[in-house]
């Protein structure tokens, strides 16, 4: 992930495994497996209030990665992904009320649903770009925002559909740990998922269409498959987020996919940082805590009381404050600001990276 | 009969806000995706200037449209100027955002309750007869005759103003413009003033007509259908695509389902981008340009 | 002349993307009521040049990181393009000269003018240089001929009565008569009123038979400049550029190709 930043010397890489490999330096795999320990002791000193912020946390990266795929590496704009997850809490929906189906097959069935929606947002993509391409994914995210209300209207389910917790034999999923681990290994399969997604020969190929597609095109990349298959992986990772999100809440209703989700998910990735990753993964936990960062940072300002009632709406115009801010002032996100000062401590004291291989 | 009335007016409101759209998307090639919560300021602008001059209704009403002007210029210079060099695709989602916070402000500052500024400016809204046997409320019918005046304003004003002439040129070229002594900063702002006060006064007209909902800002972006099926960059064109869009909605309500309402502007978009993305009267170049 | 210069480039660098530098270290000066011709090969840095004194804007993700440009004892670098064009310093383009959509009376309006009265003299002034617009106020720019759309490019610099004028490839794509007929026009312009030009060619046939002095740049350098006659006396600019060989015999391809041919820029 951190693959072309400037290392100190003894770093080099002289062959190809070397080069793709996912960990690259020593230093990358202590952090990484430090990481891991913190997160898998997390659950036995965090409260049920900590565990479900970070089961959030989780179910957005997933969301997150997904739309980074799609948007910051293969550099289709989709401002519809909440239909998509959407998509995925329905699928599970309708299949546990009407034909009572267990989780493994709900869950795969999703996941299909996902890629054929996929399919579909993905063809405007081959005549469209850009703006006008952003535009027939928002119109798309309408069409299947009007479908999930349809079906809870008809079905008589106007407040939303409940579902049982997903479970094996006799055995419920429904404690705030277990649920921990099952959506932090979703999650990590995901970000494994991703890594490998990107450095193989698909991975290349978004990032050259994404860089110019007429040059990706003149050399011999076949730009329409390519930018389906970005369409259909991405939309199928999140339906499966929004399938794990309609088993952890038990809960399924049109109102929770609404178009500032959308913003919410593009959000993510732009104030994580184009691109990477890590970015999705940061703008994940960064979008993820800032309401309740807020709501921390109000009550202690005096007559606390008083703003409870317009908590949400505060919400809201922090968050559009956020966006803007990054958009004006920081648009490579926060993985922009990690890597400026990475850059200079690492390079100090030169002030800049050599221009091949600088990734903006 | 009265299917007819219905088609004018819904179309008569698409029209009046799909102006604003395309306004600032044909001088500077930014999709302004924040004009419905703009829309709704205004209306919410005039309910503040109802009850600050609530014993006359055309100050109150006039004040409200030089006030969204000034807020239009205001967002220009202090927030999407510094957006001006990069990326469209940035600067559309700087006005997402910028929808999403004033979303917060209106409700922070006037609360989500429905409003009624007819009732606070005492104005009546009765049903006028029309030959043939519709009816049509006043302020419907204001609107569209508020539509007819800023089109016919606007045209005349791209066609034969100085400064309207020099927001063709903005739009066409922006870099000879500049070179030819036109500030473009200038041209962008007044776009974004002018953008914003039609948006304004359709928000307030409908809500004058049939009170202000939170949920106003949606109509502003049904609007954006119309706007793009005549062709982002052309005023003509969105007044048949606010015709077209108006008599989809209404003739599929009446004969289809009611509950299609929200999603029938958004079916004629995708069948647009399907068979012809720039639109009815639309430059076909625009494709292209990310 | 003991005066200043009315336009002074000094060691000017400019850095595109912030990572390519297209013009390096390039001086140069035009005197008032010079004709200054700017030649060179594609990618040599004249457009660059001009660009730079007339002014970048966002977009071009361009920058004059070093050196200075000086209009009337006034630092004019990296200033938006329409203060320098209200300062009287105005750019004719290569590309992309006129707007369009709009019609050649239009064009004529649009841009900005000192003052109303000095804006009708000048719409008249431009309609009699060029008699072929007074025929074509109704047309729209992007129908016109190339000539027409030159002399409608030129015309609308003029409104807004600049000191000092830059033209970017006057010749590219017009049939030599009609660059003969523009270079004159321009010759009669300058004399009319006043005007210091700054031409940027590829054609220096064209643009040394009405110049009064000339830059040759290279590679974003500037290699040689001297009066116009001394430039067509020159043997590289001959050989080069006018396309002569020495003692009028015919060159051989291989003399040409060959990487080892003398250079006498220096000389």
């Amino acid at each position: 992930m951190f693959r072309n930043a400037p290392r100190a010397s003894g770093y080099f890489r002289t062959g190809y495994a070397q080069d793709l490999a996912l960990i690259q330096t020593r230093l990358e795999g202590a952090a990484l497996a430090a990481l891991a320990l913190v997160l898998a002791l997390f659950p036995f000193f965090a409260g049920a209030f900590y565990l479900d912020l970070a089961c959030q946390a989780f179910l957005a990266a997933i969301g997150a990665l997904s739309l980074m795929l799609l948007t910051g590496y293969a550099g289709q704009i989709s401002l519809g992904h909440a239909g998509l997850l959407a998509a995925g809490a329905f699928t599970v929906g309708i299949l546990v009320r009407e034909v009572r189906a267990p989780f493994w097959l709900t869950l795969p069935a999703a996941v299909l649903v996902g890629a054929v929606l996929g399919v579909i947002f993905g063809l405007p993509s081959l005549r469209l770009r850009g703006l006008y391409l952003a535009v027939s994914t928002l119109a798309l995210y309408f069409v299947v925002a009007y479908l999930g209300g349809e079906y809870e209207s008809r079905r008589g389910f106007s407040t939303g559909i409940m579902i049982d917790a997903p479970s094996i034999g006799g055995f419920a999923l429904k404690n705030a740990r277990g649920w921990y681990f099952v959506l932090l290994a979703a999650a990590a399969a995901t970000s494994l998922i991703c890594a490998n997604l990107l450095r193989s020969r698909t991975g290349r190929a978004w990032r050259a269409i994404r860089a110019h597609e007429t040059v990706a095109e003149a050399l011999g990349i076949g730009i329409a498959s390519y930018k389906l298959l970005a369409f259909v992986i991405s939309s199928a990772l999140a339906s499966l987020a929004g399938a794990l999100f309609a088993y952890y809440r038990g809960f399924v209703s049109v109102e929770a996919f609404s178009l500032f989700l959308s913003i919410q998910y593009v959000a993510m990735i732009i104030i994580g940082g184009m691109g990477s990753l890590l970015g999705a993964l940061l703008g994940a936990l960064f979008v993820t805590l800032l309401p309740y960062l807020i709501e921390a940072l109000l009550m202690r300002l005096p007559h606390a009381q008083s703003y409870a009632g317009s908590l949400f709406a505060i919400d809201y115009s922090a968050f559009g404050v956020v966006m803007i801010l990054f958009l004006v002032f920081e648009p490579l996100g926060l993985v922009g600001i990690w890597r400026r000062l990475q850059n200079y401590f690492l390079l100090w004291p030169f002030k800049y990276r050599p221009v091949a291989g600088t990734r903006r | 009969m009265q299917l007819i009335v219905n088609i004018v007016v819904l179309a008569a409101i698409y029209a009046l806000i799909a102006c604003g759209y395309v306004l600032i998307y044909r001088v500077s090639r930014v999709l302004n995706l924040a004009h419905g919560e703009l829309m709704m300021l205004g209306a919410y602008l005039l309910l503040t200037t109802a009850s600050a001059f609530s014993g006359n209704a055309f100050v109150a009403i006039a004040v409200a449209i030089v006030l969204s002007l000034l807020v239009g210029v205001l967002i220009y210079v202090f927030l999407m100027r510094k957006m001006a060099g990069e990326m469209v695709l940035a600067a559309v989602l700087t006005t997402v955002a910028l929808g999403i916070l004033l979303q917060g402000l209106m409700i922070l500052i006037w609360s989500a309750q429905q409003q009624y500024p007819g009732q606070a400016l005492a104005l009546a809204n009765p049903a006028l007869l029309l030959p043939g046997g519709g009816r049509i409320s006043l302020f419907a019918a204001l609107i569209v005759v508020a539509a007819a005046l800023s089109y016919g304003g606007l045209f005349l004003f791209l066609q034969f103003g100085r400064w309207g002439v020099r927001m063709r040129a903005a739009g066409q070229n922006p870099l000879l413009a500049a070179q030819r002594g036109i500030n473009l900063h200038a041209v962008y702002a007044l776009a974004w003033g002018l953008s914003t006060l039609t948006g304004s006064l359709a928000g307030m007209l409908i809500a004058l007509d049939s009170g202000l909902t939170s949920s106003m800002a949606v109509i502003g972006l049904k609007a954006f259908p119309a706007a793009l099926v005549g062709g982002l960059d052309s005023l003509l064109g969105a007044l048949f695509g606010a015709l077209i869009v108006g008599a989809a909605e209404v003739l599929s309500i009446q004969y289809i389902d009611p509950l299609l309402s929200d999603v029938v502007p958004f079916l004629v978009l995708i069948a647009a981008l399907v068979v012809r993305p720039w639109g009815l009267l639309g430059t076909r170049e625009e494709l292209d340009r990310v | 002349m003991n005066e200043a210069p009315l336009l002074r480039v000094d060691k000017l660098e400019v850095v595109y993307h912030r990572t390519i530098t297209a013009v390096q270290g390039i001086s140069l000066a035009a005197e008032a009521g010079q004709i200054v011709a700017v030649l060179g090969t594609n990618g040599a840095g004249k457009s660059t040049t001009l660009r730079a004194i007339s002014g970048f804007l966002g977009i071009d993700d361009a920058r004059v990181t070093d050196g200075s440009v000086t209009f009337k004892a006034r630092r004019i670098e990296n200033r938006p393009p329409n203060e320098i064009a209200r300062l009287g310093v105005v750019l004719v383009p290569e590309r992309d000269k006129v707007f369009p959509n709009l019609t050649v009376a239009e064009n004529l309006a649009a841009p900005f003018a000192p003052s109303a009265r000095g804006r009708s003299a000048s719409e008249e002034f431009v309609y009699g240089a060029f008699p072929r617009l007074a025929d074509l106020r109704r047309r729209t720019a992007g129908l016109l001929s190339g000539g027409e759309r030159q002399m409608l490019a030129l015309g609308s610099a003029l409104v807004c009565r600049p000191e000092l004028l830059l033209v970017d490839e006057l010749s590219l794509g017009l049939a030599p008569a009609i660059v003969e007929e523009l270079m004159a026009r321009l010759v009669q312009i300058r004399r009319d009123l006043g005007l210091t030009i700054v031409l940027v060619e590829q054609n220096a046939a064209a643009a040394l038979a009405v110049a009064d002095y000339g830059y040759v740049l290279e590679n974003g350098r500037c290699v040689l400049d001297g009066d116009s006659a001394r430039l067509r006396a020159h043997g590289d600019i001959q050989e080069f550029y006018l396309g002569q060989s020495q003692g009028g015999a015919r060159a051989s391809y291989r003399a040409v190709k060959q990487y080892r041919r003398s250079r006498r820029w220096y000389g």
